[in-house]
């Protein structure tokens, strides 16, 4: 069982249909990486934990949502109970990339009362020769809307771990300082358990359990 | 079945499907005021009693049905004529006034209130149950059933034979609380708490009755702290009812089939009565509003707890929450739940446009979409089947149905939940059966080959969170898909039917599943003792009846989101 964590923060994942969003998701959470994707319909669902400092363990519930335009005012109403999220473009689109500003408006307007992380992911970098959006440009630009930029690839897992690890250290930080706080009714931030005995590792409860005849 | 056959008081029920149907409601119908016989309930020998009536119908229980038909279909004024039904048997009660369970600001909305009025039941403070009278009836419906179920206990499950979905749930946004009720009612028909913490719980409901919160404000999610114990522990408030269970589990076994029914049944119908336990846990609970929090909270408890077990033992259990959870059940039913409440206000809203002539038809047509929503048949009459098969027919009669609905989705994660607890199925065949073969060898071998009843346990429990978890995804899909793609050549009437259907094919497949694995925990473990079978047994039947009341919270909550797909295509094809 993987009942040892400390959180549970869930994430919303954004951004234009065809950045990757799911594909990116599906390589941090399942560790592989899938050639054909169908498009999101409406919101996807994942989790997995990450270990934040040794023994720290916190559970990620992401919300994968569709970049097309037609559920757009599906993903909306999953804002209010995220309490981060990566916001993706594709450095090979550059118009996936004007659309950042909007999506952050979109996100800011509906996650309201409560705040919540972005981080900025530039994806597909492995895709050096099509690039069409520079490092330099998309710092400037998540640094001005205070966020970290991170550039990933989930076909090559390059900073795939890191994009979601830093988001989490981000809010885990928050969350310690007190400047986010676990509320009634809000599925941002859930507070877990921490177990009297730390067990050596989480795989020996989690363990496939099916009948192991 | 037409329609219009539950309305029909000529009907007879030599119609196998509703003799069927009654028979289970009778039989299972809830007294719910059993709190004081405690100790009958928990009676195996009362509960055997019950259980063992299965086919038996007797010549009052005629009048009974036509009262309870027609009271399926007719949720407004059906009091009056169940009583002239059941004449003669009950002393007569007229129900209180009905009360909406949802606070009724929208005079616009009045049709979809109406169909969750139910009638409000006052348990009546003081009621002896003497074994083989019909002790006051609580209200009509249930005063009907009071000759045949003359024993508090198992004859307090409740029924899905009351057409199964019926109305499933008493409100669509207020499922949790539906849950919230069904472990209370759980509670008191079983008498989990002591009689003394139960009449405190009573007296603090009363006192909360006043002051309950209006279902939209408390949607908003301002639980309150305290008396977690009854309502966060939701989950374990269930294992704890399998303990009682427990003691009639002889009869669970034997009745095999029945039991999951009972079950079911007892879950389904505790949801759909929307009695006042309803808004009084409501108001005892003060909590959340929303089935998929209720599921959430359980599984947090039951997260906590296992971490607690940690250290303790080997750490075999099954938790079902925990495990619908990482299926991601909850999430889907959470975003379910946003879209049907969206949904909803979008059709008030609508509504309050229109006036005259157009508000007329489009109430007409949302009505007949309710209806489809609360007249469903469940015929379990081809579940007994034994055969393990991979679920090829299933996957095929869902994927039928899907086509049907003009959207592009697919069964094809359902299917492969299915096979993945055939699979399960067959890995703990397979070695059992080698383990005869290889009786001579060394007992060393043998221990390790063998399954446990633990893992037969875990695996049923994984299976029904899995199934379950993929048939709310599937719910949660179609719904996307509704309301975000135009679907030419089906009107939403017609998609609301083959909704009904697939729930149906769903939950029979529950069924399957849950005597699947418990005719594997009994031959599994046909040489353990019944303390250590028996349980496992009850607990997945219970959870059978948990997936499949889930599985039909879902189904409701597609209501305002045809409703809305309705209302959509008709002002499409009129610009």
């Amino acid at each position: 069982m993987e009942a040892i964590w400390l959180y549970q923060f869930r994430l919303i994942v954004i951004g234009d249909s065809t950045v990757g969003k799911s594909c990116l998701i599906r390589r941090f959470t399942e560790g592989r990486f899938a050639q054909v994707s169908d498009p999101t319909v409406g919101v996807d669902f994942f989790s997995r934990l990450v270990e934040i400092e040794p023994g720290k363990r916190i559970k990620l519930q992401i919300w994968d949502t569709a970049g097309q335009e037609r559920f757009r005012s599906i993903t909306r109403a999953y804002y209010r109970n995220s309490v981060g999220g990566l916001l993706l473009f594709d450095i090979t689109n550059r118009r996936s990339f004007q659309n950042v500003h909007e999506w952050l408006e979109e996100a800011r307007s509906h996650v309201q009362p409560h705040s919540i992380v972005f981080l900025l992911v530039g994806h597909k970098c492995d895709l050096e020769p099509q690039r069409q959006v520079s490092q330099q440009e998309a710092e400037k630009l998540a640094a001005a809307y205070g966020m970290r930029y991170v550039e990933t690839s989930a076909r090559d897992a390059i900073n795939v771990e890191r994009a979601f690890t830093e988001l989490t250290r981000d809010i885990f930080e928050l969350v310690k300082r007190g400047d986010i706080t676990i509320q009634e009714g809000w599925e941002g931030v859930k507070s877990g358990f921490v177990p009297n005995v730390v067990h050596s590792s989480e795989e020996v409860t989690k363990s496939d359990r099916r009948c192991l005849c | 079945m037409p329609k219009n056959a539950f309305t029909n008081d000529k009907i007879t029920p030599t119609h196998p499907v509703m003799a069927r149907c009654v028979v289970f409601h009778l039989l299972l119908t809830k007294k719910r005021s059993t709190r004081k016989n405690k100790s009958d309930q928990a009676s195996g020998q009362k509960s055997s009693d019950v259980a063992c009536r299965g086919s038996a119908q007797s010549a009052d229980t005629h009048n009974t049905l036509i009262g309870l038909c027609y009271k399926m279909s007719d949720n407004e004024h059906p009091a009056t004529d169940m009583q002239e039904n059941i004449k003669g048997q009950i002393p007569k009660e007229s129900p209180p006034p009905s009360q909406d369970v949802q606070s009724d600001s929208s005079a616009d909305v009045a049709p979809t209130r109406k169909t969750r009025k139910r009638p409000e039941n006052k348990p009546p403070p003081e009621v002896q149950e003497s074994p083989g009278t019909a002790s006051v009836a609580e209200n009509a419906s249930k005063a009907s059933t009071q000759t045949t179920v003359t024993q508090g206990g198992w004859g307090s499950w409740g029924s899905w034979g009351k057409s199964l979905l019926s109305t499933a749930t008493a409100t669509v946004t207020t499922v949790g609380q539906g849950l919230s009720q069904v472990i209370e009612k759980a509670e008191t028909s079983l008498g989990i708490p002591s009689p003394t913490e139960l009449s405190g719980q009573m007296e603090k409901e009363d006192d909360a009755e006043g002051t309950i919160p209006s279902p939209s404000s408390s949607s908003e999610g301002k639980p309150a702290e305290g008396d977690g114990n009854v309502l966060g522990s939701a989950m374990g408030m269930l294992s704890s009812l399998s303990s009682v269970v427990q003691s009639t589990s002889k009869t669970v076994i034997s009745g095999g089939l029945d039991a999951l029914e009972f079950i079911g049944k007892k879950t389904m119908d505790v949801i759909a009565e929307g009695d006042p336990g309803f808004k009084k846990t409501k108001g005892l609970m003060n909590r959340t509003s929303t089935l998929s929090q209720v599921l959430r909270e359980a599984k947090e408890r039951e997260e906590q707890q296992t971490a607690k077990d940690v250290t303790s033992e080997t750490e075999k259990k099954a938790h079902y929450g925990m495990l619908f959870d990482e299926f991601q059940g909850l999430s889907h039913l959470e975003a379910l739940e946003i879209l049907s409440r969206e949904s909803e206000a979008k059709v008030k809203s609508v509504l309050t446009t229109l006036s005259g002539e157009e508000l007329t038809t489009l109430r007409d047509d949302l009505e007949q979409i309710k209806e489809s929503f609360s007249l469903m048949e469940f015929d379990d009459e081809e579940v007994d089947d034994p055969q393990v098969d991979d679920g090829e027919s299933f996957v095929k009669e869902l994927t039928d149905a899907l086509k049907k609905l003009h959207i592009s989705t697919t069964a094809e994660r359902l299917g492969k939940a299915r096979k993945n607890a055939f699979d399960r199925i067959m890995d703990m065949k397979i070695p059992s059966e080698a383990k005869q073969q290889q009786e001579d060898g060394s007992e060393h071998e043998a221990t390790v080959t063998r399954c446990t009843v633990e893992d037969v346990h875990f695996s049923a429990i994984t299976s029904l969170a899995e199934l379950t978890a993929r048939s709310i995804e599937q719910f949660h899909k179609v719904a996307e898909m509704l309301l975000h793609t135009s679907t030419d050549g089906v009107t939403a009437l017609e998609q609301a039917k083959v909704l009904a259907q697939i729930t149906v094919v769903l939950c029979k497949e529950i069924s399957v599943l849950s005597k699947k694995f418990t005719a594997c925990l009994a031959t599994v473990g046909s040489n353990e003792k019944g303390e250590v079978l028996n349980p496992l047994i009850t607990g997945v039947f219970l959870e059978a009846s948990n997936s499949a009341s889930y599985i039909q919270d879902a189904f409701q909550l597609l209501m305002p989101v045809l409703e809305v797909s309705h209302i959509e295509s008709t002002a499409d094809s009129s610009h």
